[in-house]
């Protein structure tokens, strides 16, 4: 069959042109920016009203970029509402650009997942899924598998060797699904991906990125292949992942919220950005060729912290990519994308200190020459994500203070009346209740938005379990993630003034699955947050009680921190609501098949090729087993053993692996020759001549004899 | 020890000592065919003999190793040369073991070809080509692209941060003076806006 050749107008890009694109991004943010400024210039009329003091200047600043963060965030709900709503013959569906494409793809693409320190099985169940899913579209030739291991733990390097060779046994899927060990993990994520790039990236036209926790459908996969072998000049396209498998509460909540909020939020983040979207660092099909002459990241000036090697990579890439005339796109209307979420809340924010980092790193690039404007908002979006939490504190505490002294001073409550009150004849108390109602109406606008439009749609009610279970879920989201805001402010003003510090982080992998956080943890990590709960609490007493009644959710948060910490990060409350349809989300109640896929996979588990065996587990295993140390020689280069080596494999026999270091063992497993030899001598050797590891492993094979045992 | 054909009669008494040592040399052997995942017991158990049977045989001349190291050095000696047989490649001893090892594994012997183990041509032409076409890659052929970093091109503000963050780092004194500089300028704000 002849591949169809992309004609002009499929080489024209979907969106709208120049003009429309300035109008659109000058109507979002125009409106934003008023909607603060007249916040601003209310609140200052009531400090006016209030006999207005030095320190009002400083509180005003802070109120206008917290209050910008909010306007700015909230309409991105309204404009994705009205998106939804009037929008729907000018919204770009990716999906139709790839409608009524039946032939076969004329490109290769590369489907590559980044792992670090993963349960290997579970990482495998998702390739399988996605392998399944893609080979029932029938268009399986187009696409090979990449499992890119920056693994440091040795035991678990095995493990990762043993399932992907069961794995590709079981699908018959040699030559289609690759595994490959960096034997250094040299600029973490952003350097295996390269490496890949580096080696193989010639051989596809583009790359689908995917996170350990990544799963996507096979049919949508094709979708966004057929579109960018349509458009050439897209150069990212990047989905909405939605959150799955959600155990804890913790994890529902983040999940129902991302599933019943995000829709809004995407739209209008697509409304303004368009084709200078951004790259979210997975499940996002990457075009090779460009991505390869634009995105070797630079080194940021100075030492890290905030210099040196880039830790947020995704938002750099995508605006290096744009800068180049490249086009990023944010494919919205992609149902089949799906990752996970940290279980608990002290998973969330160990991840939030590695992310901080990283988008705070960006300050630099804030100042990069020819940065499209969308790209430099992207950038100044993560920075504030990030620094909004201090800004916030240090705005509670400056209000404190003016309360403070405010009952202290001596000063008189009677207010002067200023402009607004002239202009509308209310009075001062009126006019903060407008103000709060204003504030609390922007806040709240995206939750009663979606709400209110998932009640409203028949479809979209149903998938989320009906009317009860939607607006309890909603409700319930919106109480617990008021107790968590507080703690989270200042979880992050600590990770911040880490970092300004000069703290840098380490490469952590993510723990996403637990039994929840012990109370112990739970007391360390949240002690702080705490003891500044009761004695702000205290103070606020002390300044009057309506102040302290005011900031009541915010010391509520603090003081009850640590039983909400752990109490969301408790799986069996969260399967509890899960049997109530509570904080359900439609992918839950109702899974697609590439998620049906994944949780029935098990082609990575298999007894005749297995390095979990109690007594021969990883390691041992390699040495130990015939098969696993076979498969594992096998992916090793052919080298020479020299003596000294000898002498190391000779001591691993003799002490065993745990009395050796973990760069001695990693030189070990890396030599083939070193592995065989070990391999024979734990066979052949008397077994007082070598570690008990080692017999106990061979002993364990030992089936008829412990048969034949009364 | 015997071959199955050779009468008990002619077999040499074994005192205890050697009977544990032949024990353990059993179990060895058979151990390592277990952990083959060789699961037909008649089929382990006749090739445990053979295996022995060789090994008692060198005995004879080679007095001071123990049985077992015997035993093993049969058993994996003759695993090499039979996958030598079937593979047909000139690899060297110790990979081409490893290649074998792997190559039962993928054509799925512990499954469909236990018969066939260590059993002389000619073996079934499936289990042979299957045996040879079994490999593992880490990746397709090479067909990289260059990742070259460009530098970052800073604007005028962007460029006077550098080198004054540069310079910082460079110069402890310079950033400790700095940071001093900062401190007492908050602080100096700080007590202007709320002494008011």
């Amino acid at each position: 069959m002849d591949t169809p050749q992309p004609t002009p107008r499929d080489a024209r890009r979907p969106f709208f042109g120049r003009f429309r694109r300035f109008m659109r991004r000058l109507v979002f943010f125009s409106s934003a920016l008023t909607v603060n400024l007249a916040a601003c210039l209310w609140m200052g009329d009531l400090f006016w009203r209030m006999n207005f003091q030095r320190a009002h200047v400083l509180l005003l600043a802070v109120f206008f970029v917290l209050n910008g963060l909010l306007v700015l965030g909230s309409f991105h709900a309204l404009f994705g509402a009205f998106d939804i709503l009037c929008g729907r013959r000018r919204a770009v569906r990716i999906t139709r650009l790839a409608d009524a494409q039946t032939f076969p793809l004329a490109k290769r693409f590369a489907i590559v997942m980044p792992v670090y320190n993963e349960d290997c099985v579970r990482v495998c169940a998702r390739i399988e899924a996605i392998y399944l899913s893609i080979q029932a579209t029938g268009q399986l030739a187009a696409f090979d598998f990449f499992i890119l291991s920056d693994t440091r733990d040795l035991n678990l390097w095995v493990l990762e060797e043993t399932a992907w060779t069961n794995l590709c046994r079981r699908l018959d899927a040699f030559g289609r699904i690759y595994y490959r060990r960096r034997k250094s993990n040299a600029n973490r994520k952003a350097g295996n991906i390269a490496d890949f790039v580096r080696c193989w990236g010639g051989a596809y036209e583009g790359m689908l990125v995917l996170d350990a926790d990544s799963l996507m459908d096979g049919a949508d996969i094709l979708k966004m292949a057929r579109v960018m072998e349509r458009y050439p000049r897209l150069g990212i396209l990047q989905t909405p992942p939605r959150l799955i498998h959600g155990a804890s509460v913790f994890t529902r909540l983040q999940q129902f919220a991302m599933r019943l909020y995000g829709p809004l939020f995407l739209r209008g983040l697509n409304y303004w950005q368009l084709d200078g979207g951004s790259y979210w660092g997975h499940n996002a099909l990457i075009r090779l060729q460009p991505f390869s002459e634009c995105c070797e990241l630079p080194a940021l000036p100075g030492r890290e912290p905030f210099g040196g090697r880039i830790l947020s990579h995704d938002f750099v890439e995508a605006a290096l990519m744009v800068r180049a005339g490249w086009e990023v796109w944010l494919a919205w209307d992609i149902e089949g994308t799906y990752e996970e979420a940290p279980p608990t809340l002290i998973d969330h924010l160990k991840r939030d200190r590695r992310w901080c980092q990283g988008n705070l790193q960006h300050l630099w690039l804030i100042f990069a020459r020819k940065l499209p404007f969308a790209a430099r908002v992207q950038l100044f979006m993560g920075i504030m994500a990030y620094l909004a939490c201090p800004i916030w504190f240090l705005f509670l505490l400056q209000s404190t203070w003016l309360a403070w002294d405010r009952r202290f001073s001596g000063l008189s409550n009677l207010t002067i009346p200023g402009h607004v009150g002239k202009w509308f004849h209310i009075d001062a108390v009126t006019q903060s209740l407008i103000l709060a109602v204003v504030i609390l109406g922007l806040l709240f606008l995206p939750k009663i938005l979606a709400v209110g439009g998932a009640i409203f749609v028949p479809k979209v009610r149903r998938s989320f379990g009906g009317v009860v279970p939607l607006v309890s879920g909603a409700l319930l989201e919106t109480v617990v993630s008021m107790l968590l805001a507080p703690c989270v402010m200042v979880a992050h003003t600590m990770i911040v003034t880490s970092i300004v510090l000069g703290r840098s982080v380490g490469w952590g992998s993510q723990n996403r699955e637990t039994d929840g956080t012990a109370w112990p943890d739970a007391i360390r990590f949240h002690a702080l947050p705490t003891v500044l709960g009761f004695v702000w609490a205290a103070v606020a007493i002390r300044i009057n009680f309506a102040f302290a009644a005011w900031m009541s959710p915010i010391l509520l948060g603090l003081m009850l921190s640590i039983p909400v910490s752990v109490w969301t990060s408790r799986a069996r409350y969260g399967r509890a609501m899960a049997a109530h349809k509570i904080l359900s989300t439609p992918e839950e109640l109702n899974p697609p098949a590439v998620i049906r896929l994944a949780s029935a996979a098990t082609a990575a588990v298999d007894p005749a090729l297995s390095a979990t065996h109690p007594g021969r587990q990883g390691i041992v295993a390699a040495v130990v087993d015939p098969y696993v140390n076979g498969v594992h020689v096998s992916l090793l280069e052919p080298a020479q053993m020299s003596e000294p080596e000898l002498d190391l494999a000779e001591r691993c026999l003799s002490e065993g692996p745990h009395a050796m270091n973990d760069s001695d063992l990693a030189e070990l497993l890396y030599l083939a020759p070193a592995m065989l030899h070990m391999h024979r001598s734990v066979w052949l050797r008397p077994a007082d001549t070598i570690h008990t590891i080692w017999t106990q492993a061979v002993e364990s094979y030992r089936r008829r004899l412990e048969g034949a045992t009364p | 020890m015997g071959l199955p054909h050779h009468p008990l009669e002619t077999l040499n008494p074994l005192n205890e000592a050697e009977l544990n040592e032949w024990e353990e040399a059993y179990a060895a052997v058979e151990a390592y065919f277990q952990a083959l995942r060789l699961r037909n017991r008649l089929l382990v158990a006749e090739l445990v003999r053979r295996v022995l049977w060789r090994a008692s045989s060198r005995k004879v001349n080679e007095p001071d190793k123990p049985a077992r190291v015997l035993a093993m050095e049969e058993t994996l000696a003759e695993i090499s040369a039979w996958t030598q047989d079937v593979l047909a490649e000139p690899l060297e001893n110790s990979r081409l073991a490893a290649r074998g090892r792997l190559a039962l594994l993928l054509t799925g012997m512990p499954d469909q070809w236990q018969s066939v183990f260590l059993t002389p041509p000619p073996w079934p032409a499936a289990f042979v080509a299957a045996m040879r076409s079994s490999y593992l890659a880490a990746g397709p052929n090479f067909a990289g692209l260059p990742m070259v970093a460009k530098p970052l091109e800073l604007n005028a503000f962007g460029n006077s941060a550098a080198q004054w963050w540069d310079t910082m780092d460079r110069r402890p004194i310079v950033r400790m003076m700095f940071v001093s500089f900062l401190v007492v300028l908050v602080s100096a704000i700080l007590w202007f806006i709320f002494r008011d």
